[in-house]
């Protein structure tokens, strides 16, 4: 079935992508390198989780991006305050 | 057919998602990566949420997908300016020009 292809492969981009943004969130030089890693490790997050729910066919699985949006934007605006004020 | 559409409609969406990644990962500065990741990568969460709220089409997952497009289209750009505007005052101390002055003396 050519449908279910189709998401496999979409599913495989996302793992791609979330190998290598933990290949630049391990040996990224400075900080900020290492914050922008972890808000695209969230985005990449959230779209497996919806990848999933078209796997399973099951709409509870839209709870959990809207959690990750709001939890993610949170940590990315704290830790750049923390890396802003440290000296 | 519709499924077929729909599903080629994430797929994109993902390799939005990838062209972020590798951006994030061949790039030299952290202004071009945060230029390659925030746009990017919203972009295909967008495409990916009209694609999942096209394939179920029920009145919450349009509510919901349209809640947290709206929430990454406005916390994205707010997120990614918090992280230039932290390195930047990590680079040149809060004067605006100290990096020109350890340069020259």
């Amino acid at each position: 079935m050519i449908y279910q292809t189709i998401l496999y492969a979409a599913m495989a981009n996302l793992i791609l992508a979330m190998a290598l943004t933990l290949v630049r969130l391990g040996r990224g030089p400075a900080s900020g390198d290492r914050v922008v890693a972890l808000d695209l490790v969230a985005s990449i997050s959230m779209g497996m989780i919806l990848v999933y729910s078209l796997f399973t066919e099951e709409a509870v699985y839209l709870d959990i991006p809207v959690l990750i949006a709001m939890v993610s934007f949170i940590g990315t605006v704290a830790i750049s305050a923390y890396l802003k004020h440290k000296k | 057919m519709k499924q077929i559409f729909l599903s080629l409609l994430v797929f994109s969406g993902t390799l939005f998602i990838l062209i972020a990644s590798v951006g994030l990962i061949r790039f030299r500065d952290l202004y071009s990566r945060m230029h390659a990741t925030t746009k990017a990568s919203s972009f295909g969460l967008m495409l990916i949420l009209i694609g999942v709220a096209l394939f179920f089409n029920l009145w919450p997952v349009y509510l919901k997908s349209l809640l947290v497009i709206a929430f990454v289209y406005l916390t994205a750009p707010l997120a990614s300016h918090a992280v230039a505007q932290s390195q930047k005052g990590r680079e040149d101390d809060g004067e605006g020009n100290a990096a020109r002055v350890k340069k020259n003396g």
